[in-house]
């Protein structure tokens, strides 16, 4: 391995990113795009769904229940509709989320101190929003029937108001939010998008390299030449890794400075730790590039490999306890898990060297396997 | 006229003999249609599950025993109790525990006495929506648990509990009664890889031609610009509705059983539709890059937005009020409705028309966009 040709290489590879201008300004734009779009777009807060009433009832009672309902930020009147029937259209064509029927003598029965019953329809084709809809739904149920069951203390037992409200309530939840206070969700997403960024760029970038020589058949200069497949591979890759290393910054600063994410670690730890992990990402590359030969496939394999596991494996969304066991191995199979530990841990709850010292070797073992097998599989003769 | 289909039907037929000559794509393409779909659709579920959490019981009675019991699964997982506040810091820490409950000391002699207590709840919140659910079932459980404790106190009888006032929601889940992830998941990754392919696959088709220049052949031969693209396009939507069928028939009906409500060949109509109106992007991104490189770069910036926007992932009702009119321009988002609507919830042309008649318009404005573009660089 002479240190001259792996820079000569690396010469080459970086002349060749600069010439071709749109894949310059994409192999920074499109990083920082990805962390801007899903910063800001990717929120699963369930707000504002629209939901319409059948009112068979009218009377005050009813309309009070609803009410609690529109004037919360979570629902969102649409209107009324006359009949059950109406509800069903507009359902299907997802108009609303959420149909609700309040059968007759709502108010009468009440106020009779009897029970009453509403009819709720949801719409569970995304079943996250189903879930969170019902619960939303309970949460003010609940509140309503509290306040009915003060009136009722206040009046059958000859309590004072406040007496009841208090008996009502013995027991208090109070909730502490730690590392991410405000629940800012921006603040997670955006530390936890330097994942998912770093999980696809530099793999994309490494395949598309390599396999740009192969299918162009300029590899075939490497071939002849008395470059050895070690020196070709590692200055192939350093401008790669380079480009990716100053994007770890720059989606640091987005994510600090933009998305006002505390960074409470170390700076250093997470810097180094970063490196690491684009290294390994980058090596997912290699391996895809030695074993497709046509661009496209390259591309297409490359976001099979990468973004999935990054999305949906890697605890950004679903904490990996809280997966199956056979989506938990998916996650322990694949780097971004570690990863996200190291920048949550890094980012809003403080920790270094001393916590997050094994996911880190864990990822350097990932990207020696990774390099080595690439290294190993990469021969200067094609066999065909 | 016999002449332009033929020659329609010979370029269609050379871009599916291209597309068959590169077996690693094919390889791909049917990874695509099958295990990646199985993988997203598989074990993932958004809702909050098994919530680790560790207690810190300093009263240690009946009643502080009665409260931990009722946090159960499938929401909750019990992991034990610690001994020490800082114990339950450390885990949370580490990430071993997502709560902490803290029950104070006296906690069952101050119920007794009808005074008012508190518990404590410390949540981890790196992952915001899994906090707050996870706050908003305990403080649900803690509430039930409050009233009960009241009106067992009060001495109120069952017969009494049938005289209060009392609203009871009776809830009905339509389309998914049982919640059953894998079948959101599963068709929204199938749409996914439908919206990738189609912008990626004729893309690379027409930009391959300008790297190995062949183009200048075919601007040579007596085809129109528009018979050399829109065989691309129709090779290519062949391939994607062969690969929608085979998810269709491998794995959404038999492995995930995914209802099928609607008519199947209304569905094939829209997503060739939606196919062609994508792919007119695709011929747009070709005409405006000079590799595959490029393409592939420009096909992240289109996609993401549009997979973002329009509700494939995430509920578009939450976004901000500017982001929710611009999804309309994402043909995403009609084809969702459209997909959806037809495989879950047996709509049909009755109730979808709008949706039909804006992917429409839509597809036909981007593909008329995206072949005029090209066009132009032939003259």
């Amino acid at each position: 391995m002479k240190a001259s040709r792996v820079r000569a290489v690396a010469c080459k590879e970086w002349r060749e990113i600069l010439r071709d201008r749109l894949f310059f300004t994409m192999a920074f734009g499109v990083p920082l795009l990805i962390m801007l779009v899903l910063g800001y777009g990717l929120s699963l807060d369930v707000k504002n769904i629209p939901f319409a009433v059948v009112d068979h009832d009218r009377s005050a009672s009813s309309r009070e229940y609803v009410h609690r309902f529109s004037e919360s930020r979570y629902f969102d009147l649409v209107g009324y509709v006359a009949r059950e029937k109406d509800l069903d259209p507009l359902l299907a064509d997802s108009r609303i989320r959420l149909g609700l029927v309040i059968p007759d003598r709502f108010g009468e029965r009440l106020q009779g101190d009897r029970p009453a019953r509403v009819q709720a329809l949801i719409d569970g084709m995304f079943p996250f929003r189903a879930q969170t809809t019902k619960g939303y739904l309970e949460a003010i149920n609940a509140e309503a029937n509290r306040e009915l069951l003060v009136d009722w203390l206040a009046r059958s037992r000859g309590m004072t108001r406040e007496r009841a409200v208090q008996q009502v309530t013995p027991v208090r939840l109070q909730q502490r939010y730690l590392y991410n206070q405000a629940i800012e969700s921006d603040w997670s997403m955006a530390s936890g998008l330097m994942m998912l960024v770093l999980m696809v760029s530099p793999p994309f970038l490494t395949a598309l390299g390599v396999v740009r020589e192969k299918e162009s058949g300029s590899i075939y200069n490497i071939y002849a030449s008395t470059v050895s497949r070690g020196e070709f591979i590692l200055g192939k890759l350093i401008p790669y890794v380079g480009v990716s290393c100053f994007n770890i910054l720059v989606l640091w600063l987005v994510a600090t400075q933009l998305f006002g994410a505390p960074f409470k670690g170390d700076p250093l730890f997470f810097f180094i730790a970063s490196v690491v992990y684009v290294i390994c990402t980058a090596g997912i590359g290699l391996l895809v590039s030695i074993l497709v030969s046509t661009q496209v496939a390259a591309v297409l394999l490359t976001m099979v490999i990468t973004f999935i596991p990054a999305m949906l494996y890697s605890g950004l969304l679903v904490p990996v306890e809280s997966m199956s066991p056979d989506a938990r191995l998916q996650a322990w199979l694949f780097p971004p898990r570690y990863y996200l530990e190291i920048t949550w841990g890094s980012f809003l709850k403080g920790l270094g060297w001393s916590d997050l010292w094994l996911p880190v070797v864990v990822l350097a073992g990932y990207a020696a396997v990774l390099w080595s097998v690439g290294f190993l599989a990469f021969h200067k003769r094609p066999r065909r | 006229m016999r002449l332009w289909w033929l020659r329609m039907r010979v370029m269609t037929a050379k871009e599916l003999l291209q597309l068959s000559r590169d077996p690693v794509l094919l390889i791909i393409l049917a990874w695509f249609f099958t295990a990646d779909i199985y993988i997203a659709g598989s074990g993932i579920s958004m809702d909050l599950r098994h919530a680790s959490l560790a207690v810190l019981d300093r009263d240690r009675s009946e009643a502080s025993r009665e409260l931990i019991q009722r946090f159960r699964p499938p929401y909750f997982e019990y992991q034990g109790e610690l001994s020490s506040g800082r114990q339950g810091i450390r885990r949370l820490d580490r990430g071993t525990s997502m709560l902490v409950l803290e029950i104070p000391p006296h906690f069952e002699r101050d119920l007794e006495a009808g005074r008012s207590t508190a518990v404590q709840l410390q949540v981890d919140t790196t992952n915001t929506v899994l906090g707050t659910l996870a706050t908003g079932y305990a403080a649900r459980i803690v509430a039930r648990y409050g009233e009960d404790r009241v009106l067992d106190r009060l001495g109120v009888t069952d017969q009494q509990l049938a005289a209060m006032p009392r609203i009871e929601a009776r809830q009905r889940v339509w389309y998914n009664p049982n919640q059953v992830d894998p079948w959101f998941m599963s068709i929204s990754e199938l749409m996914t890889v439908i919206t990738m392919l189609s912008l990626m696959l004729p893309a690379a088709a027409a930009v391959r031609e300008k790297e190995r220049g062949t183009i200048e052949q075919l601007a040579v031969s007596p085809l129109t610009p528009f018979q050399i693209l829109f065989p691309k396009v129709i090779a290519m939507t062949l391939a994607i509705l062969a690969g929608t069928a085979v998810a269709l028939f491998l794995i959404l009906f038999p492995v995930f059983h995914v209802p099928l409500k609607g008519s199947l060949s209304l569905f094939f109509a829209v997503t060739a539709l939606y196919v062609l109106a994508v792919s007119g992007l695709g011929l747009f991104i070709a005409s405006i890059s000079r590799n595959l490189g490029q393409v592939s770069m420009l096909v992240i910036v289109v996609l993401m937005p549009m997979l973002l926007l329009s509700g494939a992932w995430t509920p578009p009702e939450a976004m901000p009020a500017l982001l929710r009119h611009l999804m309309v321009i994402s043909p995403l988002y009609w084809f969702i409705e459209l997909g959806y609507g037809i495989l879950l919830k047996g709509a049909g042309l009755a109730v979808l028309w709008d949706s039909v008649i804006g992917l429409s318009l839509l597809g036909a404005a981007i593909f008329g966009f995206g072949v005029m573009r090209f066009r132009r660089q032939f003259g």
